[in-house]
């Protein structure tokens, strides 16, 4: 049997994916996997409700979107700009990581994640928050309750929840122009 | 000349006279009888107070008598009208904020005629029009139930209406106008199970209330009983008969669904997902079976499902075809299937879903926009949330995805724009 099949193009990680066949029913998650071979997202619960499988659209006005990639089929992304975990980071010319991003590093710091399994979704999640705050700042006062709203729709089952914030919180104090005043 | 002006003095005089007489309750007729001012005694409230309970959860009284998150039967819950907001009151035996003071007769007239203790007028957010039915005794039992509570001392809220509707008083136009006259006497011809589901549905269950419209006055359109009302946003379905055959259900489908608030038609949502899990999941399998012959108007509850056949579908034009199943595919099969089957107990059909088969695409659209939160249901059934897509999808998105559904699934034709996309939006 063979799906039937639809061109998708679409740009992940600045790489240029061009009109390659992809069935119509496909998930993004799927796409990722067995297409990409980009395998950091997670398969979570597979509903749209733990957050582990979302990536980033950069909309055509530098903003940032964070979309789920387990019910949202491949094809919603066509011609759309992608950020996966994987393309966080800094990458040499053989697409090794040199260097994490600020967020990540700050993960690691603050040994926020035990197994590990929800870390693309909070870097994810946490990577569009500080991008909001980058184009709206907020008063120091509003910062709790502002990650908590930004990240409350993650899920972790290793109660990484407390160490996700402060390394937000910490990352957020350290970069300029995310707070008023 | 002077003959016109003093027949025009005469006839706003009488005018003058009548709305006098009107508002000062000279036309209102109650329906307590007299013998009510005679109390209970204690033995007689203590064993009606069992029967009281389960009179009280097919009336479904705690749904709209407790806040969310609020103390139990202390009210507080607000309730929106055309004319502003009315907060539901303490009805708990508390003397000072309740109904602890309330002698028998007070809590009848409060029922059944829509005037509390004291003579003050009720809101008719308070269905007494429908409650007007009610048995003495089933009266009886909800008071002997109610003042066998735990009193919550608790005010009530103070109700946020626009002037005249904050003059309680000015509701006697309202009752003269809107009450239900003179009961039929009971149809001989009918059942005791037709009869016994009349009562359900018209008095305790007071379905009317949201599934019939209203006219001007806020008074159910007795003409147009049942046929189905716009409330809060969210269309309240036609449930006579044809309307739940449109629907896809027969009376043993519908007995389920009021039990379980999950079917293949969809799973009970809004104000309905409070009524299943307040009041029907609670009712006796002989009362919903009654409830439901009623409806389909059977003198005998049947046990065997024959569901309606499902509707034709609607050829649509290819160019919508394509991109409507495009999005469905995209947006929208992960969870309910790519034949729109669902997933058992996680997500509902959609091929088989009242929403795409009601005459208007509202209640289709509204969900498309703004989602619904996860729903718990009786025994272990679980619905996960269904997520907005007010962001996702432009107003000509959701129109060609909602007409798409409804003619493969539901058999209507693609007649809604996106300009009543736009509308259901902006919370029209």
């Amino acid at each position: 049997m063979t799906l039937a099949t639809k061109k998708l193009s679409l740009t992940i990680n600045d790489r240029v994916i061009d009109r390659i066949d992809v069935p119509y029913t496909m998930m993004m998650q799927d796409f990722l996997y067995e297409y990409l071979n980009l395998t950091g997202s997670r398969m979570g619960c597979g509903q749209g409700i733990c957050n582990a499988c979302t990536v980033i659209v950069e909309k055509d006005d530098g903003s940032l979107e964070e979309v789920q990639t387990c019910t949202i089929g491949a094809h919603w992304f066509e011609g759309k700009r992608v950020r996966t975990v994987e393309g966080h980071g800094s990458h040499d010319a053989s697409g090794a990581i040199t260097k994490l991003s600020p967020l990540q590093q700050a993960f690691i710091e603050h040994f926020s994640f035990q197994c590990g399994y929800c870390t693309p979704g909070f870097v994810t999640g946490a990577t569009v928050f500080m991008d909001q705050l980058k184009r709206k700042p907020i008063a120091r006062a509003e910062l709790e309750q502002a990650i908590i709203d930004a990240l409350d729709k993650h899920i972790c089952r290793c109660t990484g929840y407390v160490r996700y914030h402060e390394a937000v919180r910490d990352l957020v104090l350290k970069t300029p122009g995310l707070l008023n005043g | 000349m002077h003959k016109l002006i003093w027949g025009v003095a005469i006839v706003a005089g009488c005018c003058a006279l009548i709305a006098g007489a009107i508002f000062a309750g000279l036309f209102e007729k109650s329906v307590v009888a007299k013998g009510i001012e005679q109390p209970l005694s204690p033995d007689r409230m203590k064993a009606l107070a069992a029967k009281g309970a389960y009179v009280a959860v097919t009336a479904d009284c705690y749904a709209c008598h407790t806040a969310k998150g609020g103390a139990a039967w202390a009210g507080g819950l607000p309730i929106a009208t055309p004319f502003g907001t009315v907060y539901s009151t303490n009805i708990s035996p508390d003397k000072e904020n309740g109904i602890g003071n309330w002698t028998r007769a007070d809590f009848h007239r409060a029922l059944r005629d829509g005037v509390g203790k004291g003579g003050s007028h009720l809101y008719p957010a308070m269905p007494y029009a429908s409650y007007r039915k009610m048995t003495p005794d089933d009266v009886d039992a909800v008071y002997a139930y109610l003042m066998s509570r735990e009193p919550m001392r608790i005010a009530n809220r103070k109700n946020a209406l626009t002037f005249p509707f904050n003059i309680r008083q000015s509701l006697t136009f309202w009752n003269l106008l809107s009450l239900p006259g003179e009961e039929k006497a009971a149809d001989n011809a009918k059942s005791a199970i037709w009869i016994r589901g009349q009562y359900l549905v018209d008095a305790l269950g007071h379905c009317g209330e949201c599934h019939t419209p209203r006219n001007l006055m806020q008074g159910m359109q007795h003409n147009k009983y049942l046929k189905g009302a716009l409330l809060e946003g969210i269309i309240a379905p036609d449930i006579t008969k044809e309307g739940l055959v449109r629907m896809g259900f027969d009376a043993p489908l519908l007995a389920g669904f009021m039990k379980s608030g999950i079917s293949a038609q969809g799973a009970m949502a809004y104000q309905m997902f409070d009524v299943v899990h307040f009041s029907t999941q609670y009712m006796t399998d002989e009362d919903l079976s009654a409830l439901s012959a009623y409806l389909f108007d059977l003198d005998a509850a049947h046990d065997t499902s024959v569901p309606p056949p499902a509707p034709k579908p609607v050829e649509l034009a290819p160019a919508l075809a394509a991109s409507a199943h495009t999005t469905y595919r995209n947006l929208c099969s992960a969870c309910h299937g790519a034949e729109g089957q669902g997933i058992p107990h996680v997500v509902v059909p959609l091929s088989t879903n009242v929403s795409l088969r009601l005459n208007d695409a509202r209640n289709l659209v509204h969900t498309v926009l703004h989602g619904v939160p996860a729903q718990k249901f009786p025994g272990l059934e679980r619905m996960e949330p269904m997520p907005s897509f007010k962001d996702k999808l432009t107003d000509q998105e959701v129109a060609d995805l909602a007409n798409w559904m409804r003619a493969v699934w539901g058999g209507r034709e693609p007649t809604f724009k996106p300009e009543g996309v736009a509308s259901i939006r902006q919370g029209k």
